[in-house]
């Protein structure tokens, strides 16, 4: 889906900001990149979907050359979910901002309705479809900005930071409808601080630092790797932390969401009652 | 564009008053050699300064602008010889030797005296400015922090601008058309998100300001502008000049 080969990246002024890096996603995956501020991962994602073109290697993304392709074509197949999605609302009302997506693909007018509509209810504004998106909280607004993009019919969905500026249920409500579309089988590639959200949805993380790959594998895997978290600023989440105290113990597995260690708890203390009753 | 860059030069330490008093005397020469003059030596400032790389594509700018500036002048002269029409067939388009040598002149003075604001505001900082224009000159300090606010605006929007064209460009959004309708109506996806969010960050930047006394009475400056020997130096250089300039040309 994704093959990114050697790619480097620098400023006219000549600063390096990505190194070598070599990653590839494959279809369906759900992808969490991490790593400090200024490290490179929002450099690195603007590469995908061309707005950005590589100053050496490859990157091909849906078979297309990303840095050679036009992004209002590349934009057809891979979405990009941006920060504030106030720097893409400008129509009067929520129909018409979903449908901008698809008046530039040229999708014929037959079936622009059906299509924001189908997106609308995905990510559950259709109710909103004639009021101002302005009038709409931030949370619902990144929604709105979401449908737009998912309009599109986009296999790939780029997430920079999608949860900043909102409360945590709105937070968590955006990466459900997320959840569910890596179900339906959209690959998931999120930039995020939260690693809460990281041990909670990812099924893979990459660290990048100073504009390298430091580490890339299985979520439960990188989680464990507390000196590579720590070189970014990073830490576990608390859940995940405490789950390695106790497995250095002797007890537990090396589990890491609270539903897992509640689980392990629950089976250990049934075995306890179990052992005292008998 | 035009922001301050920090430079150890002879200019950078010049007073801003100093340098405001060059802006004007810029402005009353007149004569066709002094604007050459002026324009030759604006370029030797800003390669002193150490800002000629920032300072020429705002010349160049500039002389697009005048270019235009000829173009909107030269057919309303009809004084002079007729040298030729723009549209000959039709005897369209008259152009004079007067017309020509006057929309020349105008345009060139227009670059020198216009190219000297850019070079003052790379090399002054805002709020040296600032002090000036409230201690010295006694502009009332809001108009002061307005001029300063708005200049200092102006790379904060084009970096929004940016992240609004990315975003767009995301959903698929393309500038490149050539039909001049479809021009004006493809800004729109721009120009509205740019308009909501500087709304939106000026009036957070007021009520920062406000809560932090703002307008609440009179008030002192920290830093102090005073006039050196090379300001005396640069401000005789220009009273000479000036004198000699209409005492001779």
């Amino acid at each position: 889906m994704i093959e990114i080969n050697n790619l480097s990246y620098q400023y006219n002024n000549g600063s390096k900001v990505l190194k070598n890096i070599n990653i590839n996603i494959k279809s369906g995956e759900f992808v969490a990149i991490i790593g400090q501020n200024g490290s490179g991962k929002t450099t690195l994602m603007k590469h995908l979907n061309g707005l950005l073109k590589a100053t050496d290697g490859k990157i091909t993304v849906c078979g297309m050359d990303a840095s050679k392709t036009k992004t209002s074509i590349l934009a057809s197949k891979i979405g990009f979910l941006f920060q504030n999605p106030d720097h893409q609302i400008f129509c009067s009302n929520v129909f018409d901002e979903i449908a901008f997506g698809l008046k530039n693909l040229e999708v014929p007018r037959s079936d622009i309705e059906s299509l924001v509509n189908e997106a609308a209810i995905k990510v559950g504004i259709e109710m909103y479809m004639h009021t101002d998106p302005f009038s709409l909280s931030k949370g619902q607004r990144q929604r709105v900005a979401l449908a737009s993009v998912l309009a599109m019919g986009t296999e790939v969905l780029v997430l920079d930071e999608p949860t900043t500026g909102q409360d945590y249920s709105e937070g968590l409500e955006i990466m459900e409808i997320v959840k569910e579309l890596n179900l339906q089988g959209i690959t998931i590639i999120m930039v995020t601080h939260d690693m809460e959200l990281v041990a909670l949805y990812a099924k893979r993380v990459i660290i990048i630092k100073d504009g390298t790959v430091l580490e890339d594998g299985p979520t439960e895997e990188i989680l464990a790797k507390e000196e590579s978290l720590a070189l970014s600023c990073l830490k576990p989440p608390q859940i995940y932390s405490l789950a390695k105290k106790f497995h250095k113990q002797g007890f537990f597995k090396d589990s890491y969401t609270v539903e897992d260690m509640f689980d392990e708890i629950i089976c250990y203390l049934e075995g306890e009652r179990d052992a005292s009753n008998g | 564009m035009v922001e301050y860059i920090q430079s150890d030069s002879l200019f950078h330490k010049l007073n801003p008053i100093t340098k405001l008093l060059w802006t004007f005397a810029v402005l009353i020469l007149n004569d066709p050699i002094a604007i050459f003059v002026i324009l030759f030596s604006n370029l030797l400032i800003a390669s002193v300064s150490g800002i000629i790389k920032q300072i020429l594509p705002v010349i160049k700018a500039l002389f697009i602008f005048s270019f235009i500036l000829i173009l909107c002048q030269i057919f309303f002269v009809n004084e002079g010889k007729t040298l030729f029409y723009a549209i000959p067939y039709f005897n369209l388009g008259k152009v004079t030797d007067i017309g020509l040598d006057m929309s020349l002149v105008m345009s060139f003075r227009m670059v020198a005296t216009v190219s000297t604001i850019p070079i003052l505001m790379m090399t002054t900082p805002m709020t040296d400015m600032v002090v000036v224009l409230v201690e010295k000159l006694k502009i009332p300090f809001k108009y002061a922090f307005m001029f300063i606010t708005a200049l200092r605006f102006i790379p904060t929007f084009m970096g929004e601008m940016e992240q609004i064209l990315q975003a767009q460009m995301s959903r698929g959004y393309h500038s490149d058309t050539k039909n001049p309708f479809k021009k004006l109506i493809i800004i729109i996806p721009l120009a509205i998100p740019l308009l909501v969010s500087s709304i939106k960050k000026i009036e957070k930047m007021a009520i920062s300001m406000e809560v932090r006394g703002f307008a609440s009475g009179p008030r002192s400056n920290y830093r102090k502008v005073s006039m050196n020997t090379y300001d005396y130096y640069a401000i005789s250089v220009f009273i000479i000049i000036i004198i000699g300039s209409l005492l001779f040309l």
